[in-house]
């Protein structure tokens, strides 16, 4: 199912045939696609989406496509953006990419062009929806660890040897080995290098101290 | 004034240095005139040869009266008529015309230093004993030149701020109608290319008969849709070449020079023109001769749209606008907007005027856009229309 899902491109466009044409394009493609014909419209929607990327044209009367950008960040931060210029206009582009867009193009579009910065907008965002889907399973995996399990977990992260782990923790060299056996097993994790990448993955802070 | 503690009051006039004698008294009247006279006065012989020179000559031409009497009074004079005077004076000795006598002129005149100065010119004729005899009276007029010159300068400065203004608007003109259109081309074409490619990818799974004649013609089209967009890139980078000269103005001189250009012709007689212009306003980042297109197209749309009124109002204004902007608003008490041109007001090739193009406005918002800024008309309150734009204000 996360598969489809990736696969729907939006477009933004005031203009009806560009957006109509530029749908018909993309869906012979075989992505899914949704029109919007202003920015609100977009803004509106866009969280509910599941959208693997955005065609976002600079040149719209309510609410350029710059601006658009600028508040869709506050919504999904993660969508990539591609900037559509009608007038090749440097300075816009130059903004837009500086604001974070993944890619611009030109207008009309070169099908291959096209096809090539949809691409690289989506593994763009399933790279990102994969890192979110790792840090989740991180995170589910952390919170089955008890708390006794969890101060193993943050000694062992650290570096520390077993022998070290239980003079901190105040208990036997054994216990922890056991502690640490079960940390490992509930978090999947084949090796404590594996377990480190995870708390960086997961954004957990590794405290020497 | 002050006064010494005695209280004498010091005198007001210099005392007479001679005691008036009773049989001269005309002549010494005469005499002070001549020397308190704040215009040069001389006397020459018919031979060309000063007789007398009073002080405010002196003070002319740097010569002591001393030096100069009994030389010829074309010392006085620059080339030509230091070489020439000797012979207009034998001329008009021998054919009595007149030509500067009791007339008076412009001339130029030389001072002891050599500098050359205009000066006004009377000459008076008169006979002693029999002795033709010439009286110069000579006014110092550089400094009224000078204002002339000014003026002449500055009426010559605005003639040509507004040819070159129309040379430059017209080709800026040229160019912005073609940025415009090249926008608006482009977007029909591109709607056109991705038909055509997706048709084409629509015919490759297909087993149609005609699959691959017809795969190949919209490779065709697709190939023809290309060129036109190449023709359309090309003409747009043409365009951006003579663009954009941006320097940092003040908004206030820009608007005022704008005015002066717009209102220049009898459309904006008795047009009562308010010009509101904020203080202290940062300079911003623009093209100076773009955005005054702007703002005369404004201008003469409003002069346009009250055309016929008894009473024509037109304020313009600048302001600070929202966040980091500044603003520049036209207002006028014309007829107001119909809603349905409104709607299409900055969409080129849609006037509502019989002789115009339709492209002033969206030509204007191309410009306004280039440089980040927005522009839009609202009713004004009691009727007519305000036109307003921004422009960022640049870090």
């Amino acid at each position: 199912m996360a598969e489809a899902e990736k696969n729907i491109v939006c477009i933004v466009d005031d203009d009806e045939a560009v957006r109509e044409s530029l749908q018909i394009l993309l869906e012979t493609m075989g992505y899914a696609v949704h029109t919007f014909e202003s920015g609100p419209d977009f803004l509106e929607a866009c969280g509910t989406l599941e959208a693997g990327c955005v065609l976002l044209d600079v040149r719209m009367p309510r609410m350029n496509g710059l601006e658009v950008q600028k508040r869709l960040k506050d919504i999904t931060p993660e969508l990539p953006v591609i900037i559509v210029t009608g007038h090749g206009d440097v300075t816009m582009a130059v903004q837009a990419m500086r604001e974070g867009a993944t890619d611009f193009i030109e207008k009309p579009f070169q099908e291959d062009a096209l096809l090539a910065s949809i691409e690289h907008a989506l593994t763009l965002a399933e790279q990102a929806q994969r890192r979110s889907e790792t840090i989740a399973a991180v995170k589910s995996c952390l919170e089955t660890l008890t708390a006794r399990e969890r101060e193993v977990f943050d000694q062992l992260i650290v570096g520390h040897a077993n022998k070290v782990i239980a003079r901190i923790l105040d208990c036997s060299p054994r216990t922890v080995e056991i502690h640490r056996a079960r940390v490992m097993d509930k978090m999947e994790a084949a090796s404590v290098a594996h377990l480190v990448r995870m708390a960086l993955t997961a954004g957990i802070e590794i405290d020497a101290d | 004034m002050t006064r010494s503690p005695r209280g004498t009051p010091p005198p007001t006039t210099p005392p007479p240095k001679t005691q008036p004698v009773r049989p001269m008294e005309d002549s010494l009247l005469l005499r002070t005139i001549i020397t308190t006279s704040p215009d040069g006065i001389m006397t020459i012989d018919a031979d060309g040869t000063i007789e007398s020179f009073n002080p405010a000559s002196e003070t002319l031409f740097g010569y002591r009266a001393d030096e100069v009497i009994g030389q010829n009074v074309n010392i006085l004079m620059p080339e030509p008529y230091h070489g020439e005077h000797d012979g207009y004076l034998a001329r008009y000795l021998e054919t009595g015309k007149k030509n500067i006598i009791g007339i008076g002129r412009e001339v130029a005149a030389r001072r002891k230093d050599g500098t050359v100065f205009p000066v006004e010119l009377a000459v008076g004729e008169m006979e002693i004993e029999g002795q033709k005899k010439f009286t110069g009276f000579i006014r110092d007029i550089s400094r009224r030149r000078e204002a002339e010159d000014l003026l002449k300068a500055s009426e010559q400065r605005l003639k040509q701020l507004q040819s070159e203004f129309v040379h430059v608007s017209r080709l800026s003109a040229m160019g912005e109608m073609a940025a415009t259109l090249a926008h608006e081309l482009n977007q029909p074409l591109a709607a056109m290319m991705n038909y055509a490619q997706a048709t084409r990818r629509l015919l490759e799974g297909s087993a149609a008969e005609d699959a691959e004649r017809l795969r190949d013609l919209m490779t065709k089209a697709v190939a023809q849709a290309n060129r036109a967009g190449d023709i359309i890139r090309r003409l747009r980078s043409f365009v951006a070449q003579g663009e954009t000269e941006r320097s940092l103005d003040d908004i206030g001189e820009v608007v005022n020079e704008a005015c002066a250009l717009a209102l220049i012709g009898a459309r904006s007689d008795g047009v009562e023109t308010t010009l509101a212009l904020a203080e202290d306003l940062p300079t911003v980042l623009i093209d100076r001769v773009q955005i005054q297109q702007v703002i005369v197209n404004l201008i003469r749309n409003a002069l346009d749209a009250m055309e016929g009124q008894e009473r024509r109002t037109l304020r313009i204004e600048t302001a600070r606008g929202d966040d980091g902007t500044l603003a520049v608003a036209v207002a006028d008490n014309g007829p107001g907007l119909d809603a349905a041109i409104a709607e299409k007001l900055f969409t080129p090739f849609n006037s509502s005027k019989d002789d115009g193009m339709g492209i002033g406005l969206s030509i204007s918002r191309t410009i306004v856009e280039q440089h980040g800024g927005r522009i839009w008309a609202v009713p004004n309150e009691g009727g007519g229309v305000v036109f307003s734009f921004t422009l960022p204000i640049d870090a």
